[in-house]
């Protein structure tokens, strides 16, 4: 059933997400325009708070800031897509950087898996950041949708279980299987498999990531705990040490090629950054079960309004 | 654990939290600095450009040494985009630290691997400069 609609201020039809956006007084509308200091700091403060939002329930949902700043900035802050998926792409960078350093601190992060697989995502981001600049923003809408439906679907599916594997030959040749340090303080060893088909994955995690803006962390961890069987822990701190790479290569074509906006992607940056390191703090002892149910919610709704803006052309 | 993990361990607890702080701190300086003089200096234009942002104008092709330069002479626009690129250096410094450490290691598979992701990194710049 498609979602209700109502005819907006503008004479469009406009889904309840963004008829609720244009009834709020924000600091994003043209009556807003003096151009003085205080219109700066209006803008600048809205932006920062529309930004530490997102990266205070990207980090508790698990998903990052990147899948709730992108659909936050269209439809709150009137962006097109491609300033918003520049400014969120920048903001990744900043949060997965800040986070990997309490990850690495623990020692959960495998630097040869990441490497290896850095190699495919990579690849995939270069592509994907350059085919933002040219497909139409309707298109990186609907396929925007596409995404927190399939991040959605990997938030609620369960984990496997933990029963550690051996290696597969070519795993054990490049040496990818390592140790962790135990509750207890004892060391238990694991091992990889499945490697060509977790490296595949992450080219569509790249991609994913330089289109659209995002992390594609889901994705990440999501290869790596099915198909490379690493434990979930490793896992997430891997992909996390990941998504910063493959986001600063996404990023890194759209500052060479001049479309970032540096008036969004500043505070939006600052703002993600400051959010994911609050939502990281109070996690521990958050009912993240709850929380995720909630986050799905919230995904979905914002799926739908994405989709409904792309295929009704607003 | 063997001599190679061991070296590889400390990389990674010890100087790679280092170089991401340090990074990010220096980002975050220039981008808070880069905003507040341009919020005080040129209000005007700040206004401006987010609009031109909403309407899909955002494009603003500078030269690496005409940025610095500016940013050196205290342009707010060109402060806040130096932030920008010094905080997407980051992911960069990492790599390129990490080569060379399993150069070191003398680990000829991964320091191709490493390698490659930086290449991949400076060929995204060579990709955004062609459009």
């Amino acid at each position: 059933m498609a979602p209700p609609s109502r005819i907006g201020t503008t004479g469009r039809r406009v889904c309840p997400l963004s008829a609720l956006a244009s009834d709020l007084p924000t600091p994003f509308r043209h009556e807003n325009d003096r151009r003085s200091f205080k219109a700066v700091l209006n803008i600048v403060s809205g932006l920062l708070g529309l930004s530490l939002l997102a990266g205070f329930v990207g980090a508790l949902s698990g998903l990052g800031g990147g899948v709730f700043i992108v659909p936050g900035l269209v439809i709150l802050a009137h962006m097109p897509m491609q300033v918003a998926v520049s400014a969120s792409l920048i903001s990744v960078v900043a949060t997965s950087a800040g986070a990997s350093v309490a990850f690495v601190r623990d020692g959960w992060t495998n630097l040869r898996v990441a490497m290896i697989l850095e190699c495919a995502t990579v690849t995939g981001a270069l592509v994907g950041a350059y085919l933002a600049g040219v497909v139409p923003h309707k298109v990186l809408e609907l396929l925007f949708a596409l995404m927190m439906l399939q991040s959605a679907y990997f938030s609620l599916i369960q984990h496997r279980d933990d029963n550690v594997p051996t290696s597969d030959r070519c795993c054990t040749w490049l040496g990818l299987g390592g140790e962790i340090e135990n509750v207890d303080g004892t060391v238990s060893s694991y091992g990889v498999v499945g490697l060509p088909w977790g490296a595949s994955l992450m080219v569509a995690a790249g991609f994913m990531s330089g289109l659209l803006g995002i992390g594609a962390g889901a994705l990440k961890v999501a290869a790596m705990d099915y198909f490379m069987r690493l434990p979930l822990k490793v896992s997430s701190a891997t992909s996390n040490f990941m998504i910063g790479v493959t986001a600063g290569a996404g990023a890194l074509v759209f500052l060479a090629r001049g479309d970032v906006s540096t008036v969004v992607a500043a505070p939006v940056a600052l703002g993600v950054t400051g959010g994911s390191l609050a939502g990281s703090r109070i996690l521990p002892r958050a009912n993240v079960r709850t929380l995720r149910l909630l986050f799905v919610a919230i995904l979905l709704m914002i799926a739908l309004e994405m989709a409904w803006r792309a295929l009704n052309g607003i | 654990m063997s001599r190679d993990r061991r070296i590889e361990d400390q990389i990674l607890r010890k100087w790679t939290p280092l170089i991401l702080r340090t990074l990010l701190l220096i980002s975050a300086a220039l981008l808070v600095l880069g905003l507040a003089t341009m919020g005080s200096s040129a209000p005007g234009y700040y206004v401006r450009r987010f609009r031109a942002a909403q309407l899909g104008v955002s494009h603003i092709r500078q030269e690496w040494y005409e940025l610095g330069k500016s940013a050196l002479s205290g342009d707010p626009r060109s402060i806040t985009m130096f932030g920008l690129f010094v905080l997407t250096l980051v992911p960069l410094g990492r790599v390129g630290f990490t080569f060379v450490l399993f150069l070191r290691e003398r680990d000829g598979v991964f320091a191709l691997a490493t390698a490659y992701v930086l290449a991949a990194l400076i060929a995204g710049i060579m990709l955004g400069r062609l459009g």
